[in-house]
């Protein structure tokens, strides 16, 4: 398969992908949304990681409780503004036999960087993953298989999506 | 960090190269700064990291491969610093890129 994106002249990415690709990539908002939009849990790992403390010393609670206050909200918006981007410029794709492409504008590109890292974060915190890919052997029928599966696949796509930006 | 799917190049000398270094300025000195501190985790990429290093403080690719590698290796590293409110600022772009930082005042 060619390269999954290509870098614009001008700033933003051309995007090629399979139709299973596309359709995997729709099913992101709805499970993401979800997370984001829930109400702050501390016993939720993957809320935690999504949002973490800013303060690190545990004196400093008031000052954590003011900051969160003050950027939770723009930071849960930002990620939802982000996930209505990527729908919206998956709508407007071009369809050909087995592939699908769509050029982003730069505000595009950013967001799907940051859907694709949100997503691996949310997943990955879920699935329990480590540095190291090798003590990840999952059996291929276990019920995590496919959570491994999608992860994998993420971190492919959002790090050629890297690659391309860093050109 | 994790490495997949590309490997990023080692860094083979010490940069020499000092732009985009924080500068103090007199409030700082009189001041000590808080420091913005950025901590390994298992899922962001290496070149991530790296690309946010670059976008949110403008750092040259250098700087913020050995920022990426200090974080990666010695489990964390300090990013930035200044005074309380760009600590703040800096603590809210870096949680909105999905990558783990924190913020002190060191005694």
């Amino acid at each position: 398969m060619s390269r999954r994106f290509k870098r614009r002249r001008g700033g933003g990415v051309r995007v090629s992908l399979s139709e299973p690709e596309i359709e995997l990539l729709r099913t992101i908002p709805g499970e993401l949304g979800g997370v984001l939009s829930a109400p702050p849990d501390p016993d939720d790992p993957v809320r935690t990681r999504l949002f973490p403390r800013a303060y690190l010393d545990p004196t400093d609670e008031d000052s954590e409780r003011e900051w969160q206050e003050l950027v939770h909200p723009e930071l849960v918006r930002e990620r939802l503004a982000a996930l209505e981007l990527l729908t919206a410029s998956l709508d407007r794709a071009k369809h050909a036999k087995d592939s699908a492409s769509v050029d982003l504008t730069p505000e595009e590109t950013e967001a799907w960087l940051g859907v694709l890292n949100d997503a691996r974060l949310a997943l990955g915190t879920r699935l329990g993953v480590s540095e190291e890919p090798d003590v990840e052997m999952v059996e291929e029928d276990s019920p995590e298989a496919a959570g491994h599966a999608v992860y994998q696949w993420l971190t492919w796509v959002q790090g050629e999506l890297v690659d391309a930006l860093l050109g | 960090m994790t490495a997949v799917p590309v490997e990023v190049e080692p860094v083979e000398t010490e940069p020499t190269e000092t732009v985009g270094e924080p500068e103090l300025d007199e409030d700082q000195l009189t001041d000590r700064p808080w420091l913005v501190i950025v901590w390994n985790d298992p899922v962001n990429l290496m070149n991530y990291v790296v690309y946010v290093f670059q976008k949110l403080f403008g750092y040259s690719k250098e700087k913020a491969t050995r920022l990426m590698l200090q974080v990666h290796h010695e489990g964390k590293a300090v990013v930035s610093d200044g005074t309380r409110e760009k600590a703040e600022a800096d603590v809210s772009r870096l949680h909105a890129h999905g990558l783990w930082a924190t913020m002190e005042h060191p005694a």
